[in-house]
C-alpha cells in the first residue's frame, strides 16, 4: 500500500459523506492503521458541495488530499464528481461515481440544464486512470432504499483491488458505525455485487 | 496488530475538550461559533459524569468574563471560542492579563478559520496574544491539540495569566486517533478571589509585571518538549512552521523529495522562544514560513534576527513566496517550495468546463428565513427601492445572496448598531426607510446596547427579530430566548425585553403567513419612529431535529391552474429546494424528498395551483 493511501469522498450536504469517512476511518484503524479524516463543516454541509479527504498511513497525514494525489475518489454525485476530479485527480486516480443527481438551485429553478451524464464522464476520463459509474438510482430502487446510497457506494469501493482496505473490515465498520441494521449491509453488499459486474 | 482500544479517533476539537477533561478543567463558558463549537459541546456532553460546569454564554465577553470568575476562585476554567468571538472577548481580555486569572487556571481557546468557511470576514487572532502579551500555543496534531490544554492550565497556574490555544479550522474539523490519558482526582475548592482584581492606579506597572512574566514564559519555551527542531545536519532550506501547517511542510518536502529541506514545528509561538529558533536558524542557510493567515512567526522572527549579523534568505508572506490571504494547503507550499529549490511542478492549471454548476448556499426547505426576504422583496418593490436592511449574523445572512435582500452584515450584532446610525439622517435630507434585521441568538449576543440607543435617541427605523427560538447555523445551542429551557436554566422572552424599552410600535407576526407578513412589513416600515418586528419563525432542522414534522400531507401542484414556462414564480423566484423544474412538461415540479410541508409556495402562486392534500 501507499502511505499515505488517499481515499476523497465527493457529495453533496445530507448524502452521507460524513459516515463514509466515519466507517472507512474505522475500517482503517482496525486494520492497525492510522487515519486521518477531514471534513467539510458548518454553512456548506447545508445543501453545498462537500468532500471528505481520508488519508490512511502508518503516520498522521495532513487533513486535505494534496492535488493529483487521490487513489480512489468516491462520487456521490455527478456532478460533485467531476468537480472533485477537476481539484484533486491525477492519474492514478480510480473514479467511483454514482448517478444519484442533486440538482443544483440554478438546474432547479430552469436556469440551466444539469449536464450531461456523458459530458461528464468523458472529462473525468480525460484526468483519470479508470472510472465505474454505478446506476446507483436504478440499484438502490430494487432494494427499496435511496437512503442508503452511502452503504452502497462504499460496498462498491470494496470491491476495487487497489483499495487497502478488506471487504469484510468495511462491512464490519459498517456495523460498527451503523448498528446492526440489515438496511445497511445489504446495500453494502449490493454495491460491492454491483461494483464487480463492472469489473467484469 | 495494535490495539485499537487504547487510542481514539477524534477531532481537533474533541482532542481539545478531551485535553481539558484530562486537565482536570471545573468550569467551562463559551458562545458557539463555526469553527469552535464542538470544543464546548463535547465538554457539555460529558460535564455529567465529570462534574464539570458548562454553559453556553450569551456571548464570548460574557463567557470569558464567567470562566475568569470561576479561574479567580480557584477552579481551573476554559473558554473556546471561533476568531470573530475573540474580538467579542478582548476588550475584557485586555485588561485580565494585567490583573491576572488567580490560581484557578484559564485557557481560552481560539479558532481561527482561513479563507472564512464559515465567517464574515478572515483574521488572525494570534495578534490578540501580542496585544495582551499572553502566552499562545499552536499545536498541529490530534494528539498536540489534547495535550496541551494540561501543560497550558498549569502554565496559567505557574505566571497566574490567561494562556491562549489557537486552533484552525483543518485542525479543529479533521480527525485523527488520540491517546487517553488519566483523569486526575479533583484538586481544588472554590474560594472566593482575592480582592484585588483591577488595574488602576497604575496599569503600567501591572504592564511592566506583565512583560517581567512573558520574559520568564519565554525562557521556558526554549527548553519546551513541544517545539520540534530539524533533524536534518546539513539544511540548504529550513521551513518555518506552525498548526496544521507543519504536516502540510511536511509533506510538501516528501512530495517534492526536496533534499535538505527540514522544519522547524513551533507550538509554543509566543513569546516567542528565541534561542531555540536563533540556534535552529544557525544550520541553515535559507528560511521559509509556512503559517496560516498573517505573517506572525515570520515577522516575529524577521525582526529577532535583523538584531544579528546572521545573513539569511528569507521567504514567505512578506517577500510574496506565499499568498497572504487564504488558506495554506500543501499545494501552495509546493509550488513555493519548487521555486526555492529550483525544482518544477507537474501539476497542470484547472480548468472548469461551464457546464459544472455551482451550489450556492441556500435556505433549506421549509426556512422561514425565505419567506421573510420573499416579503421584504415585495416591499422594496413597492416602496420603489427606497430601503436600506442592515443585516447581521446568523443562518439569515443568508439573504446577502438572496436578491441582495440584506444589505449590509459585519459583526454580531452590528446590524441594528448602523441603523440606529442611518435613522438619524433624516436631518441631512437622507431619503428612504431603514431596516435591521436579526434572529434570536444575536439578539440576546449583542443587538440590546443598540437597541437602547436606537431608543434613546429616537432613531428612524424598523427592527426585525427573526426568532425561530434556537441558534440554528451552529447546531442548535440553547439560549435564553429558546422555547425549551433545561434544567434550572431560565427563559427570558424576547417580547418582555422589547416592551421593556417602549418603542415607538410594537407588533408580532407569523413568517410562515406570507400575504400577512408582506402587508405587515409593508406598515410599520412606513410608520416613523423606532418600530420593532418580533416574527415568529421556525427552523425546520430544529423541528426534524425533535421530529415534529407532520408527514401525512403533501404538497402538489395543479397543472390546471399553474400557468408554466409564464410564470415561474415559484421555481425561478423563490428559491425553495423543494421546488423543482420539469422541462419536458414546461412546469414545475414538488420535490417529495426535499419538501416538508411548510405550504409557503402555497401563498406566494400567484395563481392557486400550489395545494396542500391529505396522503390518504
Amino acid at each position: 500500500m501507499r502511505d499515505p493511501f488517499n481515499i476523497l469522498v465527493a457529495g453533496v450536504g445530507g448524502q452521507g459523506n460524513l459516515v463514509c469517512g466515519r466507517v472507512l476511518a474505522e475500517a482503517t484503524i482496525q486494520q492497525g492503521l492510522r487515519p486521518v479524516v477531514g471534513d467539510t463543516f458548518g454553512a456548506s454541509r447545508r445543501g453545498g458541495s462537500v468532500l471528505t479527504h481520508l488519508r490512511i498511513g502508518t503516520t498522521d497525514w495532513a487533513p486535505l488530499i494534496p492535488r493529483g494525489e487521490v487513489d480512489i475518489l468516491l462520487g456521490l454525485e455527478p456532478i460533485e464528481t467531476l468537480r472533485a476530479v477537476l481539484d484533486f485527480a491525477g492519474k492514478r486516480t480510480i473514479v467511483i461515481m454514482s448517478l444519484s443527481k442533486v440538482p443544483t438551485v440554478d438546474v432547479s429553478s430552469g436556469r440551466t440544464e444539469y449536464p450531461a451524464l456523458d459530458k461528464i464522464v468523458e472529462s473525468i476520463e480525460k484526468e483519470c486512470k479508470r472510472v465505474y459509474v454505478l446506476d446507483t438510482h436504478e440499484s438502490l430502487k430494487e432494494s427499496g432504499s435511496t437512503r442508503n446510497l452511502n452503504t452502497f457506494m462504499l460496498g462498491a469501493l470494496s470491491a476495487i483491488e487497489e483499495n487497502p482496505l478488506p471487504k469484510d473490515v468495511i462491512r464490519k465498520a459498517i456495523e460498527t458505525i451503523l448498528g446492526d441494521d440489515d438496511i445497511n449491509t445489504s446495500a453494502f453488499d449490493l454495491g460491492a455485487q454491483q461494483c464487480k459486474k463492472l469489473l467484469g | 496488530m495494535k490495539d485499537p482500544k487504547s487510542e481514539r479517533l477524534m477531532s481537533g476539537n474533541e482532542a481539545i475538550a478531551q485535553g481539558a477533561v484530562e486537565a482536570g478543567i471545573g468550569f467551562c463558558a463559551s458562545y458557539p461559533g463555526t469553527p469552535s463549537t464542538e470544543i464546548t459541546s463535547t465538554l457539555y456532553r460529558l460535564a455529567h459524569e465529570h462534574d464539570i460546569y458548562v454553559e453556553w454564554s450569551v456571548n464570548e465577553k460574557v463567557a470569558l468574563e464567567a470562566a475568569a470568575g470561576a479561574s479567580w476562585a480557584g477552579i481551573p476554567s476554559i473558554s473556546a471560542m471561533k476568531s470573530l468571538g475573540m474580538n467579542v472577548a478582548s476588550d475584557f481580555l485586555l485588561n485580565l492579563n494585567l490583573s491576572g486569572s488567580g490560581d484557578g487556571g484559564l485557557v481560552i481557546v481560539v479558532c481561527d478559520d482561513p479563507r472564512g468557511h464559515s465567517s464574515s470576514n478572515e483574521q488572525d487572532s494570534r495578534f490578540y496574544a501580542k496585544a495582551a502579551q499572553l502566552p499562545l500555543l499552536e499545536p498541529s496534531t490530534y494528539q498536540e491539540a489534547k495535550e496541551v490544554v494540561p501543560y497550558a492550565v498549569q502554565l496559567s497556574q505557574e505566571f497566574e495569566v490567561p494562556v491562549i490555544i489557537r486552533s484552525t479550522t483543518r485542525l479543529s474539523h479533521s480527525s485523527g486517533l488520540v491517546n487517553l490519558g488519566v483523569v486526575p482526582k479533583r484538586n481544588w475548592s472554590p474560594s472566593l478571589p482575592k480582592r484585588v482584581l483591577y488595574n488602576v492606579p497604575n496599569p503600567h506597572l501591572k504592564h511592566r509585571d506583565l512583560l517581567e512574566k512573558m520574559k520568564e514564559i519565554s525562557k521556558k519555551f526554549m527548553h519546551s518538549k513541544w517545539n520540534k527542531v530539524p533533524s536534518v545536519k546539513d539544511t540548504g532550506l529550513l521551513i518555518v512552521t506552525s498548526g496544521v501547517c507543519h504536516r502540510y511542510s511536511k509533506e510538501a518536502i516528501q512530495i517534492l523529495e526536496a533534499e535538505n529541506v527540514d522544519t522547524l514545528n513551533i507550538v509554543t509561538t509566543y513569546p516567542m522562544p528565541e534561542n531555540l529558533i536563533t540556534d535552529s536558524l544557525k544550520k541553515a542557510r535559507s528560511i521559509l514560513f509556512v503559517e496560516e493567515v498573517d505573517p506572525f512567526i515570520e515577522d516575529e522572527v524577521r525582526s529577532l534576527v535583523a538584531e544579528g549579523n546572521e545573513q539569511f534568505k528569507f521567504y514567505g508572506k512578506r517577500d510574496g513566496s506565499l499568498p497572504a490571504f487564504g488558506e495554506m494547503t500543501t499545494d501552495i507550499i509546493i509550488d513555493a517550495l519548487a521555486k526555492i529549490v529550483g525544482k518544477k511542478t507537474e501539476r497542470k492549471k484547472v480548468t472548469y468546463p461551464h457546464y459544472l454548476a455551482a451550489r450556492p448556499l441556500t435556505f433549506c426547505a421549509g426556512c422561514t428565513h425565505r419567506n421573510f426576504y420573499w416579503a421584504l422583496r415585495k416591499v422594496r418593490k413597492r416602496m420603489g427601492d427606497n430601503l436600506f436592511v442592515a443585516g447581521d449574523i446568523g443562518c439569515y445572512s443568508l439573504g446577502v445572496f438572496y436578491d441582495e435582500s440584506m444589505n449590509s452584515m459585519q459583526a454580531m450584532g452590528s446590524g441594528i448598531g448602523v441603523a440606529s446610525g442611518l435613522g438619524q439622517l433624516e436631518r441631512f435630507g437622507l431619503d428612504g426607510k431603514i431596516v435591521a434585521v436579526a434572529g434570536d441568538s444575536t439578539f440576546f449576543h449583542a443587538c440590546l446596547p443598540g437597541l437602547v440607543n436606537a431608543r434613546h435617541k429616537n432613531a428612524d427605523m424598523t427592527f426585525v427579530i427573526l426568532d425561530n427560538a434556537t441558534t440554528a447555523m451552529t447546531g442548535f445551542q440553547t439560549h435564553p430566548g429558546s422555547k425549551h429551557q433545561e434544567g434550572r436554566l431560565h427563559r427570558i422572552a424576547i417580547e418582555d425585553i422589547v416592551t421593556a424599552i417602549h418603542p415607538d410600535y410594537f407588533a408580532k407576526g407569523d413568517a410562515n403567513n406570507i400575504p400577512e407578513l408582506i402587508d405587515l412589513l409593508h406598515a410599520t416600515i412606513k410608520k416613523r419612529g423606532l418600530k420593532v418586528l418580533l416574527l415568529d419563525s421556525i427552523c425546520q432542522l430544529e423541528e426534524a431535529r425533535k421530529s415534529l414534522l407532520d408527514t401525512h400531507t403533501r404538497i402538489i401542484i395543479d397543472y390546471d391552474f399553474c400557468r408554466g414556462e409564464k410564470c415561474r414564480i415559484c421555481a425561478s423566484d423563490f428559491g425553495c429546494p423543494a421546488i423543482g423544474w420539469n422541462s419536458v412538461i414546461g412546469q414545475p415540479i414538488i420535490l417529495d424528498n426535499l419538501c416538508i410541508q411548510c405550504g409557503a409556495c402555497i401563498d406566494i402562486c400567484p395563481h392557486n395551483a400550489i395545494k396542500e392534500v391529505s396522503e390518504e
